[in-house]
């Protein structure tokens, strides 16, 4: 998986995509925040 | 989810400055990127994909949290050179501390859960009982450790969507706004 994660993040700089870094990074960082963050969401809940 | 209005905002700010500045857009290089990979994953696992998360035990809730935040910690440390990253590890510092003080899962108190769920059913959640599949666990203020820190800030009442969330992820949010919004240092 590292391997995969290095492959794709160094083919992205290979080949100079500016635009598949920017999406590697934005979902790098969503990633990030989801499992940084520990927010508590409402709404519907229990049965 | 709260947290994603933070890197959806400085994206379009980032966006909008190198479109005015008539510059490219900088990107930021990234260092183990896997590292991140593993920790969502495995929340995932855990926390969001209901056949997983409904049967597996809250002592693995909390130990797969405290874990995949440790994998976080040293992702952010690793990038703590780009623009934002010191906010984002301070912001999951205090996120981790409140929730390894607390057994692993972060705190919220019965009268934010009662403001979240207003209509949940009688019994559905109890004090001193993780709240559901979540990362929290419903506890009496007093019986906080680090309290302030856990989940207490709610978005004002006219705001549709109802959610709590901590003083780290304030942090993690705004750091992840200056990551894409200004991805260079000032010079």
């Amino acid at each position: 998986m590292r391997n995969i994660v290095r492959s794709l993040s160094l083919n992205a700089v290979k080949l100079d995509s500016r635009y598949l870094r920017l999406i590697l990074v934005v979902l790098t960082l969503i990633m990030f925040v989801i499992g940084a963050g520990a927010p508590m969401i409402g709404g519907g809940f229990g049965g | 989810m709260v947290l994603l209005v933070g890197v959806i905002a400085g994206l379009l700010v980032g966006l909008l400055r190198a479109w005015l500045g008539k510059k490219s857009l900088s990107v930021p290089q990234l260092n183990w990127i896997w590292l991140v990979l593993i920790a969502f994953i495995l929340q995932w696992l855990v926390f969001i994909w209901t056949v997983s998360s409904r049967i597996l035990p809250d002592r693995w809730a909390a130990v797969t949290l405290i874990g995949t935040q440790l994998l976080l910690l040293a992702f952010a440390w690793g990038n703590r050179s780009k623009p934002g990253f010191i906010l984002l590890e301070v912001g999951l510092i205090l996120n981790f501390l409140v929730i390894t003080l607390n057994g692993g899962l972060m705190p919220i108190s019965p009268q934010t859960v009662t403001r979240l769920f207003p209509n949940a059913s009688p019994g559905s959640w109890q004090i001193g009982e993780r709240l559901a599949t979540g990362k929290d666990i419903v506890l009496e203020e007093k019986d906080m450790r680090l309290g302030w820190l856990s989940d207490h800030f709610l978005l004002p009442y006219w705001i549709p969507y109802k959610v709590a969330f901590s003083p780290g992820d304030v942090l993690i949010a705004l750091g992840a706004f200056w990551a894409l919004a200004w991805p260079r240092s000032p010079e």
